[in-house]
């Protein structure tokens, strides 16, 4: 059940690229083709644009927010090769760094678990991968994994912060040992998995390869406790993959086909509790996934224009995978 | 940014869109030489492998051909995506054939690869187009102005679109329209393009600009808009595009005139119709919009003129070019270092600069005007222009609380104009995802439940639904705990009903009494030698210890126990262990637990299939220190117990004692607790049980365990999840400090969207990194802080439970036979983290006022049955604690302002000591004074220990009797009112202490050690105070002073003082 609580008009003059909420759902973050960011107030069903931010020259893909325990920060990325990172200084909105350092379009940006501090991880079309790191009193550090995808990386999505072999507290006081890892997806049909080596370098560690076309989206689930990790990728090719990881240690991932759409598949978003998949496609329609008892992931609804309804597409989508 | 690059001076087809891999077809190309001269011809075809970072091409296989060829596409005939390569390679060569290849067989290395071929054309066939509705239909283009249409499953004869043109005239190019299937456009050198309709087999219009100077070398359709094309021309003095709309064909649309010379290839992209590559003699391959003219994007180039170019149909930002240099070059238009490429560039120009001269002529190709720029920027911007392909149409994230952010972009055909565009409105829905509708609604019942203390009915209803008996046993076990007699019910549930006891227990009295009657006619005492003469005379002399052994030497056990008795405790004991130590029979063990209590040893030592029986007995004898304990213990036994069925019976020891914990931590062993449902199941148990302990026991059900605390936070964020967040708040455990729940409560107290006031830094729960003086958070690492010291009684202060609520903790017996209760320790700290508005009834908040205090069933009149130490039964309870019992339960004023937080009073200490009379309602009669007494006729003074050494001080106080009742009120009144009408923070911290001081006098109340000249007295004051004549209660008061033992009231009198001088002056 789909029901529309609240419709924001967000007046930008051109294609809206993302949107996305705050860490309490109470801040909505657009960004658009008209090359600008706004952030709107959306509690009690209502809308207050908080800001109009305007930095970027060229259409702007992505915006990510960083955890409220780092103030309130959004990270946005354009085509303009640019990425800002905006923060909110006594109720202004202001541009706190920008990262020049790719030379193509910069595609995805996605905040690491707050955890690890404030890092964040931008896929371009250059093809690289940059890591920016706050080291404090406004500097940023920039470790690049260069080719990282031929001819562009699409979506980059940081794997939950799981202590490895642990799923009970450490004990207090300790420094947990996390072990970072990201997925990225990109222009070589492939999805990458890279990890922090100890000596600070990213390594590629996993090659993902089901996808038969450009990777649109990554999506890592969050952890709800389970040993399991799960990351769901969508691609031009339409299909929508669930990769699923039992053993950290071995590492083997198994792909399962969600489904295959009759369109380009753009964009896969987790629920909080992971258990519900929203699928973005490229006929304008959003639906919802969720994995029965036995495994299998059945479509529980469609989103379309908000209007929620219960479609025929499970049968027509076995239809497809058959 | 170059990608790839193949040594070869050949025209190029890549694999249609469908195939992946993506391959690329090279033909030996007709019209070029390389410096070899060599004329051999060769069809070969690449790999495009993306994930190889090096500029080779993987060479898939090569297969050398007779012809060389002027044009090669490759349709996607037949193309049922099976293989790896598919479709059909179509080949324009130099004698009018046609020939069709089949790519899989060329890859297979299979020698027979020719699928068809036709020569029916005259001269060299330069163009072929592939129709994209039905892909088995082919166009080509030869000289005399030949255009054949060729159906691929009828290869032999071909169609003809309508007559031949007039003159006849080579054809350069030929396209199929790309909206409309039967519409096909030729053109050729002299600058003429015709537009042909295949349903009425004629053309139906001609193109020209009769400038006479083009020379068409390029033909293309517009992607999306069915009456345009642009045309290309080739000659250096007009290398223009032209656009044309053929709705005012007498001109075109727009010319674009980018290139310097003329125009060898075009190719417009079928991903985004704004994007139209040239290459022209100028050695420049430009990127144009040709809806605009602007030029979005040079490619860097090598000086070298490209005469073929095409867009990869699958990856659209890949393009390859075709030159002169006898080079194939794969670029992307997404701009990208070239650092990583340019190194291997520069040796393969070197190497081949090598070759140039092989025939030793000494003349090097020609360098073709301009100058070499090997200097090139190593960076490569991308288009000005974002494609289409990379823009973003639509999205849907999830968010906190089951919410969903969409947008979507109606796709418009870029035609339609830029004003339209912006009509369009651009919105972002949020939308409320409810996925489990069952557990909401089950959730929803739970907490109407809460709400309206309606446990009994909530139960009830969960026995009817109940799918199995194990269910409805688990709510039966529930139900019993808000009944009155619980203990009892809890007997019946488990097959043992109380009355039939009862019924039993009066016979046996009967019986005895029919027997005492008897005892009136005379007997002998005999004091003779045998062993009843022997008793007798250790009876005559007092001698129990005697009397007893000797009946037990003589195997009198009846005679032995009674004489024990009467011998007191200590030899009742003795003789009983002997017996039990000769006895065997069967009950024994339990009689022998009964007896002297030991119920641990049958909790403990019991066949696991009478937990059933252990149970009973535990719920019939144990005393309530002891019984939870003991529930516990036997719960544990079952649960360690391999078999299943065993280990849920657990549950229903746990509910007994009501230990939630544990019955957490039981239920989720045997439960799969994944799915929201199960979660709801446990909760709903959990809940009603805090409930019934909070309301029975008056236990401190603040602490929250580790295990349920996980529970419960696991239940808010599902709740959480489907949007309840205001349930979400109300279940989620509001005391403890685990970071994780107060960072969930954090969020969602947020996520109700109450304002923040002002800008203040938002209160999270986390250590504000870039705010160093901020409050250390409870960040991981802070939670292992003694749990006491987190319970928060009543931090809103609004709502003052009633008084019988308030002593949890302080007044259960079981709670201080387990805790030291030191004063104080209890006691709120400030809550380490914000507590904004809360749900009313949450199902852990305390109880309201506004809800009726229950009367307490457990354990406070529960009085375990007198242990069997003597078959006389002794009257019920003592005279002390009956009155006890009359005591009013209804609340004395609590001095709601010394147990409360005052956030009010300036600078007062916010919280004081709970050394507060609170012994008046709680304290349990039965352990004020226990009932049990040694038998008649036994040395005095023979209480149970156990019974005086459990309670603390502060438990044994008794109420203050009802006459002096008065005093207290009156007294607390007054303080009362001098508090709400004082100003000065001085005086209020005065009064308070006085409160607090005159506990002094309350306690000599209750002890009742006041002389009774000074409580009357004091009782006069009281009435002065009523009448408000202070200036008289402190003549009085002078009066008591001065005429009364100082030690005897120093303690209470001087502040007594002190309110009255207050109250005169406020004129309260």
């Amino acid at each position: 059940m789909v029901s529309v609580i609240n419709t924001v008009d967000t007046s930008h003059e051109d294609m809206i690229h993302d949107a996305q909420m705050d860490y309490y759902g109470t801040r909505l973050a657009t960004c658009s083709s008209d090359r600008s960011v706004k952030i709107f107030d959306v509690r009690n069903g209502g809308q207050i644009l908080i800001a109009d931010l305007r930095g970027h020259e060229g259409p702007v893909w992505q915006v990510a927010w960083a955890h409220p325990m780092y103030g309130n920060i959004l990270a946005s990325c354009s085509y303009d090769r640019k990425v800002i990172i905006w923060r909110e200084e006594n109720g202004t909105w202001e541009k706190s760094h920008e990262h020049a350092g790719h030379d193509s379009s910069v595609n995805s940006v996605c905040w690491a678990p707050h955890d690890y501090g404030l890092i964040l991880a931008c896929g371009s079309s250059d093809g690289a991968i940059s890591l920016l790191t706050y080291t404090g009193e406004g500097q940023w550090e920039v470790k690049k994994i260069n080719n990282a995808h031929t001819i562009g990386c699409n979506a980059v999505s940081w794997a939950p912060a799981v202590v490895p072999g642990s799923l009970i507290d450490q004990p207090s006081g300790q420094k947990p040992n996390y072990i970072k890892r990201f997925a990225s997806g990109g222009c070589d049909n492939l999805i990458k998995l890279w990890k922090e080596e100890e000596d600070g370098q990213w390594k590629e560690e996993q090659k993902l390869e089901a996808h038969s076309d450009w990777v649109r989206d990554v999506a890592w689930a969050p952890s709800i406790g389970l040993p399991t990790s799960t990351i769901a990728s969508c691609s031009q090719d339409g299909r929508v993959f669930i990769w699923t990881c039992d053993d950290a240690s071995s590492n083997t991932w198994s792909p399962k086909l969600l489904h295959k759409f009759n369109d380009v598949v753009w964009h896969v978003s987790w629920s909080i509790t992971a258990n519900i998949l929203a699928v973005s496609g490229g006929d304008n329609k959003v639906t919802l996934w969720k994995e029965s008892v036995d495994g299998q992931w059945v479509c529980i609804s469609d989103v379309n224009k908000g209007q929620g309804s219960v479609s025929a597409s499970v049968t027509e989508g076995q239809q497809n995978e058959q | 940014m170059k990608l790839k690059e193949v040594d070869r001076t050949a025209m190029q087809a890549w694999s249609p869109a469908q195939n992946h891999p993506i391959y690329l077809a090279t033909g030996t190309s007709a019209q070029q030489l390389d410096a070899t001269f060599s004329t051999n011809a060769s069809l070969e075809i690449f790999e495009l492998d993306l994930s190889d970072p090096s500029l080779d091409m993987k060479s898939c296989a090569t297969f050398s051909s007779s012809h060389r060829y002027h044009k090669l596409i490759w349709g996607p005939y037949k193309m049922d995506s099976k293989g790896d390569v598919s479709g059909v390679l179509i080949a324009g060569g130099e004698n009018g054939n046609i020939i069709l290849y089949d790519p899989s067989k060329i890859i297979a290395g299979d020698k027979e690869v020719v699928i068809a071929q036709n020569d029916k054309h005259t001269g060299p066939v330069r163009a072929l187009d592939v129709n994209i509705f039905q892909t088995n239909l082919v166009a080509s283009g030869a000289n005399e102005s030949e255009i054949y249409i060729w159906d691929l499953n009828n290869f032999a004869t071909p169609m003809t679109p309508g007559a031949k043109t007039q003159p006849p005239e080579d054809i350069s190019c030929i396209a199929w329209n790309r909206q409309v299937q039967h519409i096909l456009a030729s053109a050729s050198p002299s600058g003429r393009a015709t537009v042909w309709d295949l349903r009425k087999n004629e053309p139906i219009i001609k193109v020209s600009d009769h400038s006479n100077r083009m020379h068409c070398s390029g033909l293309a359709w517009h992607p999306d808009v069915a009456t345009q094309m642009v045309l290309a021309s080739e000659d250096d003095r007009l290398p223009v595009i032209q656009m044309w709309d053929l709705r005012f064909a007498s001109s075109p649309l727009r010319v674009l005139e980018n290139h310097a010379r003329g125009i060898l290839a075009i190719a417009w992209s079928m991903a985004d119709p704004e994007l139209l590559l040239s290459c022209g003699k100028d050695a420049k391959i430009l990127c144009s919009n040709p809806n605009t003219g602007e030029v979005l994007y040079e490619l860097p180039t090598n000086t070298q003129w490209c005469f073929d170019i095409q867009w990869c149909p699958r990856n659209p930002a890949v393009l390859s070019a075709a030159s002169f240099d006898g080079r194939i070059s794969v670029y992307s238009i997404m701009g990208g270092s070239t650092d990583g490429l340019r190194q291997k560039q520069v040796d393969k120009l070197s190497s081949s600069f090598g070759n140039l001269d092989p025939f030793g002529t000494g003349q090097p190709l020609p360098p073709l005007q301009i100058p070499q720029q090997t200097a090139q920027h190593s960076i490569v911007l991308p288009l000005k222009k974002p494609p289409k392909w990379i823009r973003r149409p639509v999205g849907a994230s999830f968010s906190f609380g089951g919410k969903l952010v969409t947008f979507e972009n109606v796709r418009m055909p870029s035609h339609q104009g830029a004003e339209q565009q912006q009509q369009q409105q651009h919105h972002v829905f949020i939308s409320q995802v409810v996925t489990e509708k069952e557990f909401l609604s089950r959730s929803d019942q739970l907490q109407q439940a809460v709400q309206s203390q309606g446990f009994i009915s909530y139960c009830q209803k969960k026995i009817d639904a109940s799918q199995t008996e194990f269910e409805k046993n688990v709510w039966s076990f529930l139900k019993v705990n808000f009944e009155d007699d619980s203990r009892g019910k809890y007997l019946e549930l488990l097959g043992y009903r109380k009355e039939d006891l009862g019924k039993k227990h009066i016979k046996e009295e009967k019986e005895e009494s029919e027997f005492l009657p008897s005892s009136g006619g005379t007997f002998n005492i005999s004091v003779s030698g045998d062993i009843d003469g022997l008793i007798t005379q250790a009876l005559l002399t007092g001698n129990f210890e005697s009397a007893v052994d000797l009946c037990l030497h003589d195997n009198r056990m009846a005679d032995a126990i009674i004489l024990a008795i009467a011998g007191g405790q200590e030899l009742l004991a003795r003789t009983q262990k002997k017996y039990f130590a000769k006895s065997q029979s069967k009950i024994t063990r339990l009689i022998t637990a009964v007896v002297m209590k030991n119920w641990k040893e049958i909790v403990e030592s019991c066949d696991l299939k009478n937990w059933r029986e252990a149970l009973a007995a535990v719920l019939t004898y144990a005393k309530p220190d002891e019984f939870s304990a003991l529930c516990d213990l036997l719960g544990t036994r079952l649960e360690n117990e391999g078999d299943s069925l065993l280990q849920t019976q657990a549950c229903l020891c746990y509910i007994c004692a009501g230990n939630v914990e544990k019955l957490v931590a039981c239920w989720t062993k045997a439960q799969d607790g994944s799915h929201p449902l199960s979660l709801q199941d446990l909760i709903e148990k959990v809940v009603i049980l805090r409930k019934a302990v909070q309301l029975t026991q008056a236990m401190d059900t603040s602490t929250v365990g580790v295990l349920l605390a996980a529970k419960m936070s696991q239940y808010a964020n599902l709740l959480a999840a489907q949007g309840s967040i205001a349930a979400a708040l109300a279940f989620l455990p509001d005391n403890t400090n685990q970071p994780n729940i107060m960072q969930l409560r954090d969020r969602l107290c947020r996520a109700q969207g109450e304002p923040v006031a002002g800008h203040e830094s938002p209160k999270i729960p986390y250590e504000k990194q870039q705010l160093p003086k901020g409050r250390p958070g409870p960040v991981a690492g802070h939670h292992q802080m003694p749990r006491v010291q987190t319970q928060q009684y009543y931090p809103h202060g609004e709502n003052p439970p009633p008084p019988g609520f308030i002593m949890h903790g302080n007044v259960n017996p079981n709670a201080a036979g387990q805790l030291p209760t030191s004063p104080g320790h209890m006691h709120t700290q400030v809550p380490p983290y914000p507590q904004p508005q809360r749900p009313q009834n949450g199902w852990n908040d305390p109880p309201a006022l506004n809800r009726v205090p229950k009367k307490k069933k457990m354990p406070e009149n529960f009085m375990p049955p007198v242990p069997i130490t003597s078959p006389i039964m002794n009257p019920l309870g003592d005279p002390q604690s009956q009155m006890l019992q009359q005591q009013p339960s209804a609340p004395v004023p609590l001095s709601s302002q010394s147990s409360f937080p005052q956030p009010h009073l300036p600078g007062g200490q916010p919280f004081h000591g709970v050394q507060q009379p609170l012994g008046q309602t709680g304290m349990p009669p039965s352990f004020s004074k226990p009932n049990i007494e040694g038998a008649p006729g036994a040395p005095i003074g023979n209480t149970f220990q156990h019974v005086q050494s459990l309670p603390t001080k502060k438990i044994t106080k008794k109420p203050i009797p009802d006459e002096h009742l008065i005093l207290k009120t009156t007294f607390e009144d007054l303080i009362q009112r001098c508090l709400s009408s004082a100003t000065d923070p001085q005086t209020k911290r005065k009064l308070d202490d006085a409160s607090k001081r005159l506990e002094f006098l309350y306690d000599k109340l209750r002890e009742q050690t006041l002389s009774p000249t000074i409580t009357s007295g004091l009782h006069n004051i009281a009435r002065s105070i009523e009448t408000r004549n202070y200036s008289e209660g402190l003549t009085m008061h002078t009066h008591i002073v001065s005429t009364s033992n100082f030690s005897e009231t120093s303690a209470f009198m001087p502040v007594l003082k002190v309110v009255l001088t207050q109250a005169n002056k406020l004129g309260v």
